[in-house]
């Protein structure tokens, strides 16, 4: 495997513009000619589904739920940045891309960096055009609020629900194309596998999740816009359905994994309350706006709380301790996202945590005080009602609590500039590929990245690998490759099936559901390879993974059969693919002898617990190649070179 | 048979508008009706009603409304059939949704006021148009031109009619007497003033009128904003004062015909 | 707590379903509905007695729009402006008897259980609920201003989740509410105004269609919503009908 990031000559600001300048096109009339499947209809798949369905290509388009709009870019609550600088206050390309950078601890590729801040506000631009209803201020103009890691308001948003918006827009223009019938769209089905023909992506094999039939689908180029694999420590805030195989088939047929260890933590969830919890849900950063984070100065007044002999509006004003701002006076609450998810953990290990202990107060008392209620409603309104759904409190009287959690998944297929990852043909866009992000993503640049895969890089880059596909004709699925994929789906399938078939046979002694070997997995997960980790812990997470993988294989049961609407075997093929997925993880985060954003190693910790990257030995992005199930993986390195930019030490205090 | 198409909102669209002409004629009705409750042996009202069955383009109007109501009725069943064809198979557990139950009973009301006006229609628009018997009246000059020519039929008004209080019409003959003075070549129209202080002087008649407005309110009180909501116009900023004017106007209504009713009952 | 669940099993759509009814024990108040559902399902396999309760369910955060369940007579259950996902048992009483049902509509036939097929409403959207952009030439965000009020009541009718609780709810199965959010959406911003006309039309002819019912003004719709979509958003959609029946602006 050779990494080739393709990253085009010149100075950074000009790379992109050159590359549209130089790059090879397709005629409209051969467009017609030259089909696509896209996988994911989430924001990166939709808007890219839509622009390339718009140009004139021929475009399939995947999902697993029963609509496209279901996909999780709908929950994304807080915002989408960009580079408008609407507010003066000295916002610009360079300094959101420096912004960038800097939040993914020097770990992000210089020039995909800048291409996405600087196509940023062309984003907003589409999404106004397509009628996303963003906050306005009372002249009408749009409106925005800070998130982490910035110093500006460069966030715009729609309410507490800007991912639903954004998402929404790209369904909107997604819709307008499968009405003009350049698009088609087949819903409740999954990826299975990817069809390579000639080291070229060449088709995809599905599962209709309604009848169970595997269907084929062959194209001159394939999308994969499935987002990340945050459900693998099962409690995420990612949705029941979120899952990394499509990724992870990819990865099986030899497209490069990068960054695995990478995962965010978000600081700001409800915490986990029980052992049935299915998932945890994300209270918007943007309350990290308006909301003080803090836990009691001394450990007796949190022993209280947790035994409920004392209420949190009890504790005078003295006795708490605001962490973030005395730590970060700074940015204050405003700290990326990795660094408040450590704070959090840390003053819970030390014994401060409230609720069941791990839990900090994000307090509103303030901003009730200085704003009054009517504004903080009308800025925060529907994630308080959804905290008090959840939780049975008032966040109005009593501060909320928090917790970090699993949140999004910088790690992902490698891609070169032009989203391409190491198979020809195959593109990823959004959470899927390894991303713009680096070590750790900053708030409200998720929706960035989706959209500016989507709308304005894909239909650029793809176009350029298109360009000599006219002459290859319509591809076929019926050559030896699709059969052989097909026929190993169908073989994996059975597998699990069958041994199914048996335990029941065998009676109802010692049989496990796939839930209850996915929390297992993801406990061990969260435990060992998760806010911190060291050696020891990474090798005990190695050996209890494989102990599970052999546990489930033994005893897992599966009800039910292939074929028909089966939610279990969907769960279950879906696990399998995050025991390999898990170990690679595990790997990556051990190989990686340094801290950096989201992947903190104790034993590279400065004095005052803040990440400590090893720049000499680990600027590099790990790019992994699957070897063969139980194989270790061999890692390729593409080194990261900042030409523009000053290397720092990531300094928020 | 292919039935013509129209847009479920464009069918809505009529039915209300149908039904707003069917309210308005309601309050003019309910307006017209207190004249009955005037002590003047039906002056006013037979005077009302005279005109009413007089002109043309009254006529014309007469059967713009009957049309307007038969039309409304096929319309809300029509609606009514393909709403219920949305949902093939139904729940188990009855809906315990917060809901205007007004809707709901909508098409019930709507029969049972269909039904009414069959009562009602017995009572007084058929003998209007000589489908049943009912009390009878005539013009005063009339009955005064007969004096030269048919002294008997003249006496015989006399004795069987009474004198309207100003003595315009010469009113409450029944059907015989009907008989003798068109014989005589008299033009006689239904007396509804006594007809009405007859009909209303019996219990159950009064009971089953009162049971009518109350699903006639019933009927009304959703109609009316609905209505508004259906011809667009219910919006954030009139939306209380449209229900609220609906509630008036649906209680001025009911109450006007109520009035009426329970007055006459008790010698009003 | 303890209930005692009567569901709707249904193993195809062309089969023919029946109500099952199942005993659960030792649910925390806490416990989310679905998590409830998990809890009966992991007890359903560990037992061999059936196939697991088949029910749509993703972001179980309220904004996907994929759950959807008739509980005890109300669609997402016995609260207002939630979804089944955030409903949770501490609604309930002890020894609660609950009935959980599937959407019921003709465009929304069971897939499983109480999984049904709400592509209709895709196709209710793609009739024309967007605004006809192509990626790229368009202007500045900044220079289409939109009062803030206006922007307001757009998001409000923009927050739809395309759950179907308001077909659901629906004593004529109606899907005006969802029509009439989108139109509402789009109408009230100057960049839909374009096609306002066009989209309505084309909205409601595919929405009759479908074989959705007629709204008889009962606003169970608006009561189900979890959005707290308003029913003035179906005034503006008949207001935007009449429009566009009358309008010269449609071809």
């Amino acid at each position: 495997m050779k990494l080739d990031s393709k990253i085009p000559a010149g100075p950074l600001a000009e790379k992109w513009t050159n590359y549209k300048a130089s790059q090879k096109l397709v005629n409209p009339a051969n467009k017609r000619k030259l089909d696509i499947i896209v996988v994911g209809t989430g924001l990166a798949g939709a808007s890219a589904a839509a622009s390339l369905g718009a140009m004139g290509f021929n475009v399939d388009i995947f999902c697993i739920q029963d609509s496209p709009r279901r996909a999780h870019s709908i929950a994304a609550q807080g915002g989408i940045n960009a580079a408008k600088n609407y507010q003066n206050d000295g916002d610009s390309v360079e300094r959101l891309f420096r912004d960038t950078i800097k939040g993914g601890d020097y770990r992000a590729r210089e020039a995909n960096v800048y291409r996405l801040a600087e196509v940023s506000g062309a984003i907003i631009d589409q999404c106004v055009a397509q009628g996303v209803p963003f906050a306005r201020d009372y002249g009408g103009l749009l409106d925005n609020r800070s998130f982490g890691g910035a110093q500006v308001s460069r966030t715009f948003y729609a309410k507490g629900q800007t991912g639903q918006q954004l998402l929404l827009g790209a369904y909107g223009a997604l819709s307008r194309e499968i009405a003009r019938g350049t698009v088609k769209l087949h819903t409740r089905c999954e990826m299975m596998d990817l069809v390579v023909v000639d080291g070229r992506a060449r088709g995809i094999i599905v599962r209709n999740l309604v009848t169970g039939d595997l269907e084929r689908y062959a194209a001159h180029a394939v999308v994969l816009a499935t987002g990340g694999y945050g459900n693998l420590y099962y409690l995420s805030t990612n949705a029941m359905n979120s899952n990394g195989s499509a990724a992870w088939v990819c990865h099986r047929k030899g497209a490069a994994f990068a960054n695995p260890c990478y995962v965010q933590i978000h600081p700001t969830c409800i915490p986990v309350h029980g052992d049935y919890q299915s998932k945890l849900t994300l209270m918007s950063e943007s309350l990290r706006n308006d909301g003080r984070i803090w836990v009691p100065k001394k450990k007796e007044d949190a022993e209280s709380i947790r035994a409920g002999k004392l209420k949190p509006t009890e504790i005078p004003e003295e006795n708490r301790d605001y962490y973030l701002e005395r730590r970060y006076p700074a940015f204050g609450n405003l700290v990326p996202r990795d660094v408040a998810s450590r704070a959090a953990k840390e003053r819970c290990d030390a014994g401060y945590g409230v609720g069941t202990g791990f839990a900090v107060y994000l307090d509103f008392a303030d901003a009730i005080q200085r704003l009054g209620k009517d504004v903080v409603e009308q800025k925060y309104g529907n994630l308080f009602q959804m905290y008090q759904k959840i939780t049975d409190e008032n966040p109005y009287e009593t501060p909320m609590m928090i917790y970090p959690a699993i949140h999004y998944t910088m790690g992902g297929l490698w891609v070169d500039y032009e989203l391409q990852t190491t198979i020809s043909g195959l593109f990823a866009a959004g959470e899927a590929n390894f991303s713009d992000h680096g070590a750790n993503r900053l708030g409200a640049s998720a929706l960035m990245q989706g959209l500016a895969d989507g709308y304005f890089v894909l239909p650029y880059t793809m176009q350029n690998y298109l360009a000599d596909q006219i002459y290859v004709g319509k591809i076929s699925a019926t050559t030896p490759e699709f059969d052989a994929a097909e026929a190993a789906v169908k073989q994996r399938i059975e597998n699990l099936m069958k041994n199914s078939a048996l335990r029941q046979a065998q009676g109802p002694a010692s049989l496990k559901t796939v839930d209850h070997f996915h929390k297992a997995l993801g406990k061990i997960m969260w435990e060992y390879c998760g806010m911190a980790r060291h050696t020891e812990s990474l090798t005990k997470a190695k050996k209890l993974v494989s102990e599970l993988e052999n546990e489930f294989w033994k005893s897992v049961f599966i009800p039910g059969n292939a074929n028909e609407f089966n939610p279990e075997l969907e769960k279950a093929y879906r696990l399998e693919d995050y025991f390999e997925l898990a170990q690679l993880v595990i790997d990556d985060a051990m190989h990686r002898e340094e801290s950096c954003g989201g992947h903190f190693r104790t034993e590279h910790q400065t004095q005052d617990g803040e990440t400590l990257r090893d720049d000499e030995r680990f600027m590099y992005v790990a790019a992994w190649e699957y070897q063969g199930h139980g194989q270790p993986e061999t890692m390729e390195k593409e080194p990261l070179v900042y030409e523009h930019i000053q290397i720092a030490k990531r300094n928020y205090k | 048979m292919n039935l013509p198409k129209i847009h479920s909102i464009s069918k809505k669209i009529l039915v209300g508008a149908l039904g707003a002409f069917l309210s308005f004629f309601l309050l003019f009705h309910a307006s017209a009706n207190l004249l009955i409750l005037r002590h003047d042996g039906g002056e006013w009202y037979n005077a009302f009603c005279h005109f009413m069955g007089t002109y043309l383009i009254v006529k014309v109007m007469e059967i713009g409304l009957i049309a307007a109501l038969l039309l409304h009725v096929v319309l809300a069943i029509w609606l009514a059939v393909t709403n219920k064809m949305a949902r093939p198979k139904g729940y188990h557990k009855p809906q315990r949704s917060k809901t205007h139950t007004g809707s709901k009973l909508q098409v019930w009301t709507g029969i049972l006021i269909f039904a009414c006006l069959i009562m009602h229609f017995t009572d007084f628009y058929f003998v209007k148009i000589g489908l049943v018997k009912g009390k009878y009246l005539a013009k005063t000059e009339d009955v005064v031109a007969l004096k030269t020519t048919q002294p008997d039929a003249f006496n015989y008004a006399e004795q069987h009619g009474e004198y309207s209080a100003k003595e315009n019409w010469l009113t409450n003959f029944d059907k015989e007497d009907k008989a003798v003075l068109e014989a005589a070549g008299l033009e006689v129209e239904p007396d509804f003033y006594h007809q009405a202080r007859e009909k209303f002087k019996v219990l159950h008649i009064i009971i089953a009128y009162l049971v009518f407005f109350t699903v006639v309110w019933f009927h009304l009180r959703h109609g009316f904003a609905a209505v508004f909501q259906t011809f667009g116009l219910y919006n954030y900023k009139y939306g209380k004062a449209i229900e609220v004017l609906g509630q008036i106007y649906t209680w001025v209504v009911c109450l006007m015909f109520a009035v009426v009713v329970i007055g006459v009952y008790f010698g009003l | 707590m303890k209930f005692t669940l009567h569901i709707w099993r249904q193993e195809n759509a062309r089969a023919k379903g029946h109500f099952e009814t199942y005993p659960l024990e030792g649910i925390s108040p806490d416990c989310s509905f679905l998590e409830m559902l998990d809890i009966l399902n992991e007890q359903l396999i560990n037992d061999h007695i059936a196939h697991p309760v088949c029910f749509d369910n993703d972001c179980r955060e309220g904004i996907c729009g994929m759950c959807g369940l008739y509980i005890n007579g109300r669609p997402h259950g016995n609260d207002d402006g939630i979804t089944t996902c955030q409903l949770h048992m501490r609604k309930f009483h002890d020894g609660d008897d609950i009935w959980i049902e599937p959407w019921r509509a003709k465009p929304f036939p069971v897939i499983r259980d109480l999984v049904v097929d709400r592509s209709a409403f895709d196709k209710i959207i793609q009739a024309g609920g967007y605004i006809s952009t192509t990626t790229g030439g368009v202007p500045d965000a900044n220079t289409i201003p939109i009062p803030k009020h206006k922007a307001d009541m757009a998001m409000d009718a923009a927050s739809c989740i395309g759950c179907g609780a308001c077909v659901a709810a629906c004593k004529n199965a109606s899907a005006m509410l969802f029509v009439g959010a989108k139109v509402s959406h789009l109408a009230l911003l100057p960049q839909g105004q374009i096609e306002a006309a066009d989209r309505v039309h084309k909205m409601v002819c595919k929405m009759d269609e479908l074989g959705f019912g007629s709204c008889t003004n009962t606003y169970a719709c608006e009561a189900e919503c979890p959005k707290l979509i308003k029913r003035q958003n179906i005034s503006r959609l008949n207001r935007q009908w009449i429009g566009a029946l009358f309008g010269r602006d449609r071809k």
